[in-house]
């Protein structure tokens, strides 16, 4: 079951063109990540899939069966949502039941697959609970037993973690991954905004930005080769530093001010303005010389700490492993290793990303 | 989606409520440009005359100035008092749910019986207000003769017949209401008066805009309690619309003057409602409906 | 000071709410002499109780009057009037809520605002032509001519009730029923309905409210056979009938509505009319 995307397009009155000029071809039995920010256009293009946002022009296809003539209760689409949708007036079996029974399932095969699916998601103990009284980690599960238990052809995720605590996060993105690899003939779109649970869910990434999907591959190959500032942007946790530059003379200069040697990859280049682009954690504190600012912000995340530069040439975040004591307001000097640059155009496109990971 | 679903929601009340008003206010138009009345009846032809009557008709138009502020002054009255008691019985008193109970009381009986004992407490000679006045050493007040105790009492009646709906509607509003504000202004060291004012009342601005336009419509339809207690008198001194048009549609059956009166009085009813609906949109436009 | 000023307030209104029906239900157990020759208030001390105010109207001997049948012809109208309008109420205020309808330059608000201002319609504007309209109908003095009349002026509340009842309830719930297999009338009443209760119990209350206490179409439609309570005891009012059956009437036809005062609060207190007038 092949779902195709034809230069699907949607503008509203209220917030103009949401999705712009959209071709995809989702292959079954594949996970699909798209990531991008809050606004980026996740959403309406899985509403759009789903039949709950009407598309302007375009066409949707499924297996070569247009899309557009069947509402929204014959595409048989399972949709878990950022929120915690279930039925509140339903147990959790009966829940989970309800889809099965209206797609035709006689009532004891549609018990024991909700059964089934109840039990996958470890919620056994809790047949009979209404979902208020479950927590909203359990609710999420719930939701996604119903729309597992399906046995759609198509799969819809819309940032499914999100309301969730970070230790039950870490533990469904986990589970995810199997039980998606279980559904063999099926097409999982999983939309997050969040770079980790992209590259955990290890599957095929579609960057999205202003309702245009703007960079596809493999995690890797999209962490490595962000084919634009924009990508780099959305795909680094932390956010990449982007900065601009000019090429002059064998030196890369920083805004107006520190210069270090060009980068042996980027010699080929002619001279003008570029932006540089460094990931956090590839960034370090100079013992001489380097780029001076001041601290602007300090993050403990776990246990690793953020810094937020303000240099002359822009702002800069860098990540030290363990908790280190900056002050905010401290001057400091940091240096940005030539080897882990990422050159792009002033316009944004990639020119060179730095050898792989992993050094 | 396809078009039968939604019609399928709105129609069957849309055109049922259509299919019992339209009829009504068709022939009420037709029957305004008719002599209808005790000794004619049917629908001839007589022009405006209807309408050139009604304009100089002067009982009829302070009739409906009378209710102008008949029904401002009740409805502000049973706003301020619902609002206030809707606080009591929100929080801070014990037995509230007593109160509440109590409270909903008048709104759950029906107004033109009310008016009957109303009456009973106003009349003169026998009634229990006066009774009262008297134990106290005080002069008896002609209540439902005089003018201005005339226009007292109705407003007395409609306060207590209908303050308990404003009630309930802020209270429900009030219960309804999120935490989070009335935390941020207790850690503020906010006093009672700055966190009503700051807060409450801005965020009930919404519910007590509905609550008040459903009061007014119904205010401008006062009625029962005029009808029964003082029939407009003394004189015409508490004469509505309502009642005037009453009594001229349905006791003297002059019926096309009696539609004129009705239909202009709809006129300016909708109109006034609609001018007031608008203004209070604009007044609460920053926070949004 | 502020304590004693809200007291102070708290006990005056009591007594302002209770004063008409004290004495409602007081001069309902006077004899003759203890209304006619002055007020009294205090029973044992200022008059002896009597039962003859409630002789009058309940049935026995000295039946002056009978209440009975009214009460049931109220009881079917009200009934009748509040089930239609929340039938088609709901429907609508749904509809309204969930799809946008367009019709020339009206949308949805113009929709909802000509519900609601059937309300606005004085009962005098549209008693005459009702009557006209119902007697062509044969539907005069008929159950179902004053339900259908009255459902005119309470569908307007259900659909101002309802359409802010279900704007409030999430729009993924019906979603999700139609990603589930359901058409938009399947979600609605498998999983909508279900979750309607509070709403349509408040919109119920308030048409069991009005209709109950309707007088004018009931006055001006009705003759004989469907005679409604407040009718009838208007009737003995219009026949200078002494206050005492007179007050033992309106007690009798208020009892019922106000058991309505606890199953409201009630539900105040639950916290499920919150949601409902927002």
């Amino acid at each position: 079951m092949t779902l195709t995307l034809k230069n699907v397009s949607v503008t509203t009155e209220k917030d103009g063109v949401i999705l712009d000029n959209i071709s995809f071809e989702f292959k079954p039995g594949r996970i699909y990540i798209l990531i991008g920010r809050t606004t980026s256009g996740k959403t309406s293009l899985m509403r759009a899939i789903a039949g709950l946002l009407p598309i302007d022009s375009g066409q949707i296809t499924m297996n070569g069966e247009d899309f557009e003539d069947k509402p929204i209760w014959e595409r048989d689409v399972a949709v878990v949502y950022q929120q915690f949708i279930n039925y509140p007036n339903k147990s959790v079996l009966q829940n989970v039941e309800f889809p099965l029974l209206r797609k035709g399932l006689k009532k004891s095969e549609a018990r024991e697959v909700a059964l089934a699916s109840i039990n996958k998601v470890g919620l056994g103990d809790y047949l009979d609970r209404k979902p208020a009284q479950l927590s909203g980690g359990q609710q999420q599960r719930v939701a996604l037993a119903r729309s597992l238990s399906r046995q759609s052809h198509i799969m819809l995720l819309d940032e499914p973690l999100m309301n969730l605590d970070y230790k039950l996060r870490e533990q469904l993105r986990v589970e995810f991954k199997e039980i998606f690899n279980a559904q063999k003939d099926a097409v999982t779109i999983y939309a997050t905004t969040e770079p980790p649970e992209a590259l955990i869910l290890g599957a095929e990434i579609l960057v999205m930005h202003e309702g245009r999907i703007i960079q596809y591959g493999s995690p890797t190959e999209v962490y490595e080769q962000p084919q634009s500032t924009t990508v780099a942007r959305v795909i680094s946790d932390p956010p990449m530093s982007i900065l601009p530059v000019s090429i002059s003379a064998g030196e890369i200069r920083f805004g107006d001010g520190y210069s270090q040697p060009i980068p042996a990859k980027m010699k080929n280049f002619k001279e003008g303005h570029y932006q540089v682009g460094i990931r956090a954690n590839d960034i370090v504190i100079a013992k001489s010389g380097g780029e001076k600012g001041t601290i602007s912000l300090v993050e403990v995340s776990g246990s690793e700490t953020l810094v937020y530069v303000d240099t002359p040439a822009g702002e800069v975040v860098l990540q030290m492993e363990g908790i280190h004591d900056v002050k905010v307001g401290e001057s400091i000097s940091i240096e940005l290793p030539g080897n882990r640059l990422f050159l792009f155009e002033t316009n944004g496109a990639l020119c060179v990303s730095p050898d792989s990971a992993g050094e | 989606m396809k078009k039968g679903y939604p019609r399928f929601f709105l129609l069957p009340g849309l055109l049922l409520l259509i299919a019992i008003i339209i009829f009504p206010l068709l022939f009420t138009i037709r029957v305004t440009f008719s002599s209808w009345n005790v000794s004619q009846s049917g629908l001839n032809f007589i022009g405006g005359e209807n309408w050139g009557e009604m304009v100089r008709d002067t009982r009829y138009w302070s009739s409906l100035l009378r209710l102008f502020y008949l029904s401002f002054l009740t409805v502000a009255i049973q706003y301020v008092l619902g609002f206030a008691i809707a606080l009591f019985a929100w929080k801070g008193i014990a037995a509230r749910r007593f109160y509440r109970v109590l409270w909903l009381i008048p709104m759950m009986t029906t107004p033109s019986l009310m008016a009957i004992i109303w009456r009973s407490i106003f009349t003169e000679d026998i009634g229990a207000l006066n009774g009262l006045l008297s134990r106290v050493g005080l002069d008896p007040v002609n209540w439902l003769t005089e003018s201005g105790p005339a226009n007292i009492a109705i407003t007395v009646v409609e306060v207590w017949q209908w303050t308990p709906f404003m009630f309930l509607i802020l209270l429900a509003g009030l219960l309804s209401l999120p935490k989070e504000p009335f935390m941020a202004a207790a850690i503020d060291g906010a006093s009672a008066w700055k966190t009503f004012a700051r807060v409450t009342f801005p965020m009930m601005a919404p519910i007590s805009i509905g609550a008040i336009m459903i009061r007014l419509i119904d205010a401008s339809k006062i009625f029962d309690s005029v009808f029964t207690m003082t029939r407009g008198g003394p004189g015409n001194a508490t004469e509505t619309p309502a009642a005037y048009i009453f009594q001229r549609s349905l006791q003297d059956f002059q019926i096309a003057y009696g539609s004129t009166l009705a239909l202009m009085y709809l006129i300016l009813a909708i109109l006034t409602l609609t001018i007031i609906g608008k203004v209070f949109a604009r007044l609460s436009k920053p926070r949004g409906i | 000071m502020y304590k004693v000023l809200k007291a102070t307030f708290i006990t005056i209104w009591s007594l302002f709410v209770l004063f008409p029906i004290m004495w409602a239900i007081t001069t309902s157990f006077k004899p003759e002499s203890a209304v006619v020759n002055g007020a009294t208030f205090i029973p044992f001390l200022e008059y002896q109780p009597s039962l003859i105010g409630w002789k009058a109207i309940l049935p026995g001997p000295d039946s002056l009057t009978n209440l009975l049948t009214p009460t049931l012809n109220s009881f079917i109208v009200t009934a009748g009037a509040t089930a239609i309008s929340l039938i088609f109420g709901s429907l609508a205020a749904y509809g309204l809520s969930r799809f946008t309808y367009g019709w020339k330059n009206y949308s949805n608000a113009d929709i909802i605002f000509f519900f609601v201002s059937q309300r606005i319609m004085p009962p005098v504007v549209l008693a005459i032509p009702f009557f006209l309209l119902l007697k062509e109908l044969k539907l005069l003095d008929t159950h179902l001519g004053l339900i259908l009349v009255l459902t005119s002026g309470l569908m307007p509340i259900v659909v101002w009730l309802m359409v802010d009842f279900f704007n409030a309830l999430p729009r993924e719930i019906d979603e999700m029923a139609m990603l589930e297999g359901c058409n938009p009338i399947q979600a609605f009443f498998r999983t909508i309905l279900p979750l309607s209760k509070p709403g349509l119990t408040v919109a119920g209350m308030f048409c069991v409210i009005f209709g109950w206490n309707d007088i004018f179409f009931a006055l001006t439609l009705t003759a004989t056979k469907v005679l409604t309570l407040p009718v009838a005891v208007i009737a003995l009012n219009g026949t200078v009938t002494p206050y005492w059956i007179l007050a033992a009437s309106t007690v009798f036809s208020i009892i019922p509505l106000v058991g309505l005062a606890f199953v409201i609060e009630r539900f105040l207190s639950r916290g499920n009319l919150g949601g409902a007038v927002r």
